[in-house]
């Protein structure tokens, strides 16, 4: 079947299969590979991405739900010359460590503080309790959100 | 790139340098091994036994041979020399006729596609003769129970036996006016780390097999590989990419031989990925432990001796187990001085996920243990947990159970200390 | 009723593979003509940091900043064997063993360095802010970079590979008698906890970690290290169980077998202690096992001091608590 969706603002046609998932689409046809997946069963938030705006676990939406719908992945927020504050934070605040849990923890951030600039502490904390982390027992990436919190422009 | 970011803060040694990778991390560029791709991949899938305890009668594998994509079927007759392992080679790359654990590979089915290669896994039948199996390590352990490696350890399933023993526990019985006595237990745990394994693996325009993989040591990686398949060292290259996460669940192999000998015998780049669930079944588990703790102690609060026993259950192979239990007995007595000692710790083999090493790695559990019994012991004394401890802990010149004198590094004290008004009064009952 | 209380954990780690094991680490150094440098060793960063350890190690030896080490890990075509990311044993053994390579090297530089800046001995020279100096003499210096690129033309290189062995003896396997590890971590954790009498929910309230590393190479590390350790403490005490049924694994999903989330994530203070060990790469010995062992023990006790129930099996689930809670109101 056919979909029409946009990817980090380039509107993309694509030819998918029934079964398959956004992750898929994402990771497999695009090779947008900094989505990744860690359960397939939508516990993890590896897979986490921005679809118009909210957060979704792309292992549990199918391609076709995708159709017609604006995703943002951790590869259209920010580069190398320009970071996102989000990815400022976590290098400055040294959230990140095995790193696979990160590009889904970004984006996470990224959606809070782009409808809640001013989070408290809670807010953030049930914001980011979709995305399971082994390695950094949060803390610092509690605090990255907060500092980046401090940064980001309203 | 300093310039974007604070860069280094404070100098070098000492300094809250900011990691180099973390840049690739936050940006989605770190590629871990289910992110790295070559022309021309199939996808390899491991058919793994349902079953703890088996023989295996025979396989049909034709109508897996037959569908859609398959480009080859594996089974242990393709495997040069079927066996890996971290101190024994007792785990077989894919099993011939005896199945241990619930999770050994049987099969290894490679096709185009990864849906395709997971189709043909369901057409494997294994013909599975179940045996009766070995769940439960004091079991286990008795004399006249059938051995599961009886080719490595004999008649037993006692992979290993330490015993710690120092002073006289007699005399530190005499001695001691306060006892506490408990059983304690932990549980079987996964490492969880958050990537699940996937490897890479490949035949270079040198005739060179290359396997890109998240290990823990890519060095031992390629000895097993080497092993396995007949090759030199040199013949061998591993290559870590981004790892994401171990705690000790990448130690043994995974899936790196198979990926391997999918490759060497197709000569096409072979990927192989495990779903969660997959990965739950092919890496190593931390050792449950039943400890039996007795330990003794004046009523000025001096500890004056500890008997231990530490059951660990090792699971079907060997892994680090022997080393692990031996840690789990030269950490039974927490950190501190106990003159008279005798700790006895054994690794047992049973049909139960095999263990190894996690974070903590046989140092963690008795934890449970010894500090129970010191707040215990703190009770029964009227001292506070706190007094307790100060009054035996290591410090520079102490004497451990195992006749090691501290000469370093002791700064079990400061750590005390550090932590004292976090803990506020601790009400007495 | 939910009630609250405080308990301690103490801890001890023997580093590196001890009990007589061959412990060896590796690396090569290369300096390169612009003064930059690459360290070549088998340890593999699985996310704990050390290939940052490394970095700062090489610089401090050298005067130079960690953004100009570039470290290669973990490829057997390229890297020495440097042993496995275990043990916690690479700031302790591969940390030495880089300081032993850097400082081959180092010692062919200096030597040069003191032909070019006519100073009798190598001894007067040192590395400082990306200068080659005499010290005592700070006006006598050449830049780094200038010196290492008119040794190249000159036919000079500056190169070092060297290993180091953690000291381990064998225990008596009849008496368990000798000197197994070296060096040992030390750490100590109070927890607070929250005990539900209703539900049996142990909620982790505050945990203060204080750990004896010997030195923080790193402290944002260290204190990363810390907090990830306290995370698995509090998921082997009160969240996680691989259940079996014959063999089985019942629960291999991450709906089923629970990991802490940042909900179950208490307050954490993280102080690093910092007793020298003289055989360690600035006095550093190792962190990231020690990290989670005292967490079990202190919400254990927490349990206890809230509540006056002894969970002695684990994990500390809500049934667990609520039997014990239940025959404590028995007696």
């Amino acid at each position: 079947m056919k979909i029409e969706l946009t990817v980090n603002g380039v509107a993309r046609i694509l030819e998918v299969e029934p079964e398959e998932r956004l992750l898929d689409v994402l990771r497999e046809r695009l090779h947008l590979t900094g989505t990744k997946e860690g359960c397939g069963e939508g516990e993890c938030g590896a897979c986490t991405v921005i679809m118009d705006g909210k957060t979704v676990n792309s292992c549990m939406v199918l391609a076709a739900q995708a159709d017609g719908h604006a995703v943002t992945t951790i590869e259209g927020l920010g580069n190398r010359g320009s970071l996102h504050p989000v990815q400022k934070a976590f290098l400055e605040e040294g959230a990140v460590q095995c790193g696979f849990c990160t590009p889904g923890m970004v984006l996470s951030a990224k959606a809070l503080l782009d409808r809640s600039p001013h989070p408290g502490k809670e807010q953030i904390a049930v914001a980011m309790s979709g995305n399971l982390c082994r390695c950094t027992g949060y803390d610092k990436i509690l605090r990255a959100v907060e500092r980046a919190a401090g940064e980001v422009k309203e | 790139m300093n310039g974007t970011v604070g860069g280094t803060v404070g100098g070098t040694v000492g300094g809250r340098v900011l990691r180099e990778d973390a840049w690739g991390k936050v940006l989605g560029q770190a590629a871990f091994p289910a992110d790295v791709r070559r022309e021309g991949q199939i996808y390899a899938v491991a058919v793994r036994s349902p079953h703890a305890h088996a023989r295996i009668r025979g396989l049909k594998l034709d109508e897996a041979r037959k569908a859609e994509g398959v480009v080859a079927v594996l089974t242990s007759a393709d495997v040069p020399h079927n066996g890996h392992g971290v101190l024994y080679r007792d785990q077989p790359v894919l099993v011939q006729d005896h199945v241990r654990m619930a999770g050994d590979p049987v099969v290894l089915v490679g096709a185009e596609t990864l849906a395709e290669a997971r189709t043909a896994a369901g057409l494997v039948e294994v013909d599975y003769e179940v045996l009766p199996g070995l769940f439960d390590p004091e079991e286990a352990m008795k004399e006249g129970v059938p051995a599961l490696h009886p080719e490595i350890h004999g008649s037993t399933n006692i992979v290993y036996h330490l015993p710690v023993c120092k002073g006289n526990v007699a005399k530190g019985w005499a001695e001691a006016e306060v006892t506490v006595e408990r059983d304690y237990q932990t549980q079987m745990l996964d490492h969880a780390f958050l990537q699940p394994e996937a490897v890479l693996a490949y035949v270079d325009e040198r005739g060179h097999l290359v396997v890109e993989v998240a290990t823990q040591y890519a060095h031992y990686d390629r000895g097993e590989i080497a092993h396995a398949l007949g090759l030199k060292f040199n013949q061998v290259r591993v290559k870590t990419v981004s790892v994401g996460g171990a705690f000790g669940g990448r130690e043994d192999i995974s899936l790196q031989i198979m990926a391997a000998l999918m490759a060497w015998r197709t000569l096409r780049p072979v990927k192989m990925e495990n779903t969660r669930e997959e990965s739950f079944h092919s890496h190593s588990k931390r050792h449950p432990m039943r400890m039996h703790y007795k330990t003794g102690a004046t009523r000025a609060g001096k500890l004056t001796v500890l008997e231990a026993r530490i059951v660990g259950d090792a699971g079907a192979y060997a892994s680090w187990s022997p080393n692990i239990l031996r840690k789990a007995a030269i950490h039974a007595t927490g950190p501190y001085e106990i003159p008279n000692v005798r700790v006895d710790a054994y690794a047992v083999l049973t049909n139960n996920p095999y263990t190894g090493a996690m974070r903590g790695f046989g140092a963690a559990q008795p934890v449970l243990a010894y500090e129970s019994q010191m707040d215990l012991l703190a009770r029964e004394l009227g001292l506070s947990p706190m007094e307790l401890r100060l009054r035996n802990i290591c410090r520079v010149g102490s004497e451990t159970a195992t006749g090691q004198v501290l000469t370093g590094s002791v700064g079990m004290e400061e750590c005390l200390k550090a932590v004292k008004s976090y803990l506020g009064e601790v009400s007495a009952r | 009723m939910k009630k609250r209380g405080r308990g301690l954990g103490c801890a001890w780690y023997g580093t590196g593979y001890g009990n007589g094991f061959p412990d060896v680490s590796s690396a090569f150094v290369e300096i390169h003509d612009d003064g930059s440098v690459s360290v070549l060793t088998g340890a593999i960063d699985v996310g704990q940091g050390s290939s940052t350890i490394f970095a700062q190690i090489a610089a401090e030896e050298l005067g130079i900043d960690p953004e100009e080490v570039t470290v290669i890990s973990g490829d057997t075509d390229v890297t020495p064997d440097s042993g496995t990311s275990a043990a916690t044993r690479h700031t302790y053994n591969t940390g030495n063993a880089v300081i032993k390579a850097v400082a081959q090297a180092k010692a062919s530089l200096l030597t040069y360095a003191a032909r070019a800046l006519h100073c009798t001995t190598a001894d007067g020279i040192e590395l400082k802010d990306h200068k080659v100096r005499v010290k005592g003499e700070p006006s006598r210096s050449l830049p780094l970079a200038e010196l290492v690129s008119k040794a190249r033309l000159e036919g000079e290189r500056f190169l070092g590979s060297d290993s180091y062995t953690a000291r381990t003896t064998r225990v008596n396997p009849e008496t368990g008698q000798g000197a197994p590890y070296w060096p040992y971590a030390f750490g100590s954790q109070v927890a607070e906890v929250e005990v539900d009498t209703e539900t049996g929910n142990v909620q982790v309230l505050r945990v203060a970690a204080a750990h004896d590393l010997g030195k923080a190479i790193n402290p944002l590390q260290a204190e990363g290290q810390i907090a990830g350790g306290i995370a698995q403490g509090v998921g082997f005490a009160l969240l996680e169980e691989v259940r079996l049924s014959e063999g089985r694994i019942k629960n291999p999903t991450f709906s089923q077998y629970l990991i802490p989330t940042v909900l179950d994530m208490p307050e954490i203070r993280a102080i690093l202690v910092e007793e020298p060990e003289g055989t360690g790469p600035y006095d550093a010995k190792g962190l990231g096992e020690p990290a989670m062992l005292p967490t079990i023990a202190a919400i254990v006790n927490a349990i206890d001091d809230a509540v006056g129930v002894r969970i002695t099996s684990l994990p500390a689930t809500p049934e667990k608590i609520l039997a014990a809670l239940a025959e404590q109101s028995k007696k």
